[in-house]
């Protein structure tokens, strides 16, 4: 089994693969083209591709393809319950659900909206606990829109879901997604200078569960990096610690090392793009006590950035680790992150990356 | 019959068929016929603010407008972006 990236852009769909090396990469596509993809992945329990799809005319749907990109058949229509008052906007993360449930798959979207579907995204059910959520009236949208980007499920219990909406904060659900559980303890709003700990209103920008820990979450916020070893119950700011900047989108984690992780910092939140003028990827390897600068084989001269989608890992030994900047480069490391070649370069503004098994 | 055009896009979209025949009696029931409903109309039914709806090269903004047996439909994107 091989491993490709999947690369969503504004314009399409790209698929690169790799060699056993994963420094040499073949660029193969556009696929969807007409419309943006958001995020797309493979269903490990089938091999079917999935995209999270947009287009400004034509509005959010999704897409799915079981023979490698060849041909794509697109969801039934998506929409929200009349009583809610809100319609579906966008399209932003698609996630195969537990591998104990075959053909169950989630989206995640604007406006801060869930779709469980239980045919393998032919057709979607909104979930409605979440329009209904107590806490929905706080929630605000952030940049892009009040967005439900973030949709993990813990390998040890189908039952626990994860989500992040931008700008509501974590939630967990123990009941399959009956019903969801603000879990955004110690975790600031600074945007909220009169209550900057508020039980719901955090702008997460990413959210992982690490696969082999999964009690063990990381966040990417607006306001920080976080860990949580309680499921979310409890997180701890990782700070003043080597990172240049508490601010960034994107997230990666070793899935063979819980205390690992990856950022890409930006500036803050006025000015978002790469800190000190250069393409810097950190990690820590101490659970987020300490951060180090990884920048061999990076642009030592730029204004990136990469969005929460942005990066990805592979579950090869040692861990690859796949960012996509808007400018249009794929940077990949084959080691970790100790190294990393320009995989591809001119495709459309990216928007996600997802690293996945390939045959 | 009536006739419905689309643009490239939604011909992809309906399985390579940019050229549907219809014998609905207005426009938006030939329009909710079509496979690419959803990427026209929202879930309440109201079509997307971005798509043109040209009858025999007019523009019309009301669906109930009737079909007649050589009436053509054409389905236009709005012109912006980038």
């Amino acid at each position: 089994m091989g491993v490709a990236a999947l690369v969503g852009t504004r314009k399409g769909l790209f698929v690169l693969t790799g060699d056993e090396t994963r420094r040499d990469w073949n660029v193969e596509g556009p696929h969807l083209t007409g419309f943006e993809v958001f995020h797309a992945t493979r269903d490990p329990r089938d091999g079917t591709l999935h995209a999270a799809t947009n287009n400004w005319v034509y509005g959010a749907t999704a897409h799915r393809s079981s023979d490698q990109g060849e041909t794509w058949e697109r969801a039934e229509q998506i929409g929200l319950p009349e009583e809610s008052g809100l319609t579906w906007e966008r399209s932003w993360h698609i996630e195969p659900g537990h591998a104990d449930e075959p053909g169950t798959m989630w989206l995640g979207g604007t406006p801060g909206a869930l779709f469980k579907s239980t045919d393998g995204g032919a057709t979607w059910e909104p979930v409605q606990s979440l329009i209904e959520h107590p806490t929905r009236e706080k929630w605000n949208p952030g940049a892009g829109g009040l967005c439900c980007h973030s949709i993990q499920i813990d390998p040890s219990d189908a039952s626990r879901i994860y989500i992040a909406i931008s700008a509501a904060g974590g939630f967990r659900s123990e009941d399959g997604g009956g019903s969801w559980t603000p879990i955004n303890k110690n975790v600031a709003a600074d945007f909220f200078p009169d209550n900057p700990f508020p039980e719901v209103g955090q702008c997460v920008h990413k959210l992982l569960v690490h696969p082999a820990q999964p009690e063990r979450i990381w966040q990417q916020n607006h306001c920080g990096v976080y860990r949580s070893d309680d499921r979310g119950d409890d997180w701890e700011r990782l700070e003043d610690n080597g990172l240049p900047s508490g601010f960034g989108f994107p997230l990666a984690l070793d899935p063979a090392d819980p205390d690992t992780a990856y950022v890409i910092p930006e500036e803050g939140a006025e000015n978002r793009v790469t800190p000190n003028g250069r393409l810097g990827v950190y990690r820590t390897r101490d659970g987020g006590a300490s951060w180090k600068l990884l920048k061999e084989g990076l642009p030592q001269q730029a204004w990136a950035s990469v969005m929460r989608e942005g990066m990805s890992f592979d579950r090869l030994e040692p861990v690859g680790i796949y960012a996509g900047a808007q400018s249009g480069s794929v940077f990949i490391s084959p080691d970790a992150g100790d190294s990393w070649v320009e995989a591809a370069q001119y495709l459309p503004t990216i928007l996600s990356v997802e690293a996945v098994e390939w045959q | 019959m009536a006739v419905i055009l689309l643009p490239s896009l939604l011909a992809r979209e309906a399985g390579g068929e940019g050229r549907f025949e219809t014998d609905a009696a207005n426009v938006r029931d030939a329009l909710r016929g079509l496979p690419i409903a959803d990427l026209l109309f929202d879930e309440r039914g109201n079509l997307r603010p971005l798509v043109n709806v040209y009858v025999d090269r007019e523009q019309i903004d009301d669906l109930k407008t009737p079909l007649e047996e050589s009436t053509e439909i054409r389905l236009v994107a709005a012109v912006a972006g980038g």
